[in-house]
């Protein structure tokens, strides 16, 4: 049936000839492991795509709705907590495909002659990824996203001469606001998705004009030539799929809970970057001063430029690693800085636990309604009622305890403990300190 | 591994040979590769159908609100009471005051009745000098069990889900289509 099929459509097409092109492309040195990193930043980019477009159906770009429309589809769509964890692992997947799909680039010298103008179209690709990272952030409209949005666009402001207008331009006015959600929005659901159609399009476009560079060794490159399809389409394939599974499995069992809606007045609360940013977050700690300007735009500044120009800075045609000795040195160098920022600020992370504004609400409210007068936390309270000191470790759901709360003979039948029916913030920030109530920590 | 010389060429190396797997192991090949394309199609096409028909297929729970007293309400007499309710539209909720026509049948037996006249969907009134429900619009007119006395409606007032608990009375609010000889909900 498929087959007739084609026949009919390509008696009229003729398809032939443009499958052999897609199908047939010589890879020099034969099909490789090694070269499945642009598929699977391909793959993970349409995977955000149709995520992407799924979580518009219930979005709203205003402050007044956008955190509860983004509760709505976590709590109450079906699978909205999957498409929903998707979207956001595999947004921190990408960004390492990215990562690794330029290192076998740069380490096997691919972007020298005659591939130049595919690096370059590369790194504007991968600028455009950054920016859909940073305009994505913000939409849930949580303390997280308002707060890290406003040191990103305050570092814009630092920028001497045109800072200022391109930070008002980017908020759209004096503050971070409405008007910043709704043009963010714009920019991450159609101005950048279209843009970056057109940039993938000639990727691919130059990727098959030039062919794909093969082994460094030249001699190991000549040696054989095997087809695209089928052995490099089947390796592309298995590795698409093991990241659809990493990410499927992340946003099925990782929550990635929201944090309290953005409150503009809260100026205690402190915002941590996404992990690909966190060995830049790292650095500005350390510069301050009259240097501040160097880490904030002149090093970022130079770096996408280098970064950019990197086919015509090192020019030598020659792809062995033996006789790149600067570059590799250099690119190695530049990791391993990396690397140590990175490790560096998950220390500090880790070091420093940081306790949720809302737990110390949920902490505030038990004072308030007096649960210590039945329940004991920690040595305080009357032993009425069942302990609290480790209940997350007898009940770590969050559903649990906001039908307990609310109902509690619903869940724990006989329960003589009164319904509470506070307003769901209230809930919500009550069953938060519960659920740190658990072995060792919470206190 | 064998061998076949495609027409077609690379860009570099005009005519040069290149392999590509033959007969079986190019068959295992195109099925792996099949088989997992249909794997992450249909992983994603699952969850994704069901996320976009949700609200289509979740209806909204009624819940049981209390209207007032039973021994506020008088022995035949219908009142008009007032229903608060809590909208779900989506992410937003409103809170919406309807308004029900309680009929205290005897010490411990209420009728509770839709104030929408099944004809048309107007607000029906209380007459208490003709001891009648009258709607405005159409001329519609019900006794105080809600049976038709005259006039165009198609059926009986609507009567709606009622009970009694410690001496309140609590209703659910239902809506229905107008103009039918029977009862359809909305």
């Amino acid at each position: 049936m498929a087959s007739r099929l084609y026949a009919w459509l390509d008696r009229r097409l003729r398809l032939q000839p443009i499958e052999k092109t897609l199908l047939d492309e010589p890879i020099p040195g034969g099909a490789s492991w090694i070269y499945v990193f642009g598929s699977a930043t391909l793959f993970l980019f349409v995977l955000q795509a149709v995520t992407g477009m799924f979580l518009a159906v219930y979005y709203v770009p205003s402050p007044d709705h956008a955190y509860d429309t983004v509760q709505y589809i976590q709590r109450e769509v079906w699978f909205g907590w999957f498409v929903r964890g998707l979207h956001h692992w595999g947004a921190s997947a990408v960004m390492l495909a990215i990562g690794l799909h330029m290192l076998q680039v740069f380490f096997d010298g691919a972007y020298k002659p005659p591939r130049e103008i595919l690096w370059m179209v590369g790194v504007a690709l991968f600028l455009m990824m950054l920016a859909f990272g940073f305009t994505g952030y913000l939409l849930p409209w949580d303390q997280n996203a308002y707060w890290a949005t406003q040191v990103g666009l305050n570092m814009a402001g630092t920028v001497p001469g045109v800072g200022e207008f391109l930070m008002r331009v980017l908020r759209g006015g004096d503050t971070l606001g409405a008007l910043t959600l709704s043009r963010f929005f714009a920019i991450h659901v159609l101005i950048l998705p279209s843009m970056i159609l057109v940039g993938i399009m000639l990727h691919l476009f130059i990727l098959r004009r030039v062919g794909p560079a093969g082994p460094w060794n030249e001699e190991r490159a000549r040696q054989r030539r095997e087809t695209f399809y089928p052995r490099q389409v089947y390796m592309d394939a298995v590795v698409m799929f093991g990241t659809f599974l990493v990410v499927g499995v992340l946003a099925a069992t990782v929550e990635f809970p929201l944090a309290d809606k953005a409150d503009p007045t809260d100026n205690a609360f402190v915002p941590v970057p996404e992990w690909y940013f966190l060995f830049y977050y790292q650095l500005l700690k350390y510069v301050h001063g009259p240097l501040a300007p160097l880490a904030v735009w002149v090093l970022p500044t130079i770096f996408f430029i280098v970064l950019f120009l990197l086919p015509f800075l090192d020019r030598r045609p020659d792809r062995r690693i033996s006789r790149r000795p600067v570059t590799l040195g250099a690119g190695v160098i530049f990791l391993l800085c990396v690397f140590t920022l990175l490790g560096l600020s998950l220390g500090d992370l880790y070091a420093v636990p940081k306790t949720d504004p809302s737990v110390i609400r949920g902490r505030d409210l038990v004072e308030k309604h007096a649960c210590k007068a039945c329940h004991r936390i920690h040595g305080e309270g009357a032993a009425i009622a069942p302990d609290l000191s480790y209940v997350a470790d007898r009940r770590p759901e969050r559903e649990w305890h906001l039908r307990h709360f609310r109902d509690p003979a619903s869940v724990s039948p006989g329960s003589f403990m009164p319904k509470y029916s506070l307003p769901d913030r209230e809930l919500n920030d009550l069953t938060n300190y519960m659920l740190t109530l658990k072995g060792g920590a919470g206190r | 591994m064998s061998k076949r010389t495609p027409e077609q060429s690379g860009p570099d190396e005009p005519g040069a040979e290149v392999e590509t797997p033959t007969g079986t192991r190019r068959n295992f090949f195109r099925y792996v590769t099949g088989g997992i394309a249909a794997c992450i199609g249909l992983g994603l096409a699952f969850p994704l159908a069901a996320y976009f028909v949700s609200p289509a297929l979740t209806r909204r729970k009624p819940s049981w609100v209390s209207v007032g007293n039973v021994d506020d309400l008088p022995v035949g007499k219908p009142q008009t009471l007032d229903h608060p309710m809590t909208v779900k539209d989506g992410w937003m909720e409103h809170k919406a005051v309807k308004a029900v026509w309680a009929v205290r049948q005897s010490d411990r037996q209420v009728k509770v009745f839709s104030p929408i006249c099944p004809h048309l969907g107007c607000g029906v009134r209380w007459n208490q000098q003709d001891g009648q429900f009258q709607c405005p619009c159409h001329g519609s007119v019900y006794d105080r069990n809600g049976h038709v006395v005259a006039g165009p409606a198609p059926r009986s007032l609507d009567e709606l889900p009622s009970k009694i608990e410690d001496g309140e009375l609590k209703v659910i609010y239902k809506e229905f289509k107008a103009g039918l000889t029977t009862q359809v909900e909305l």
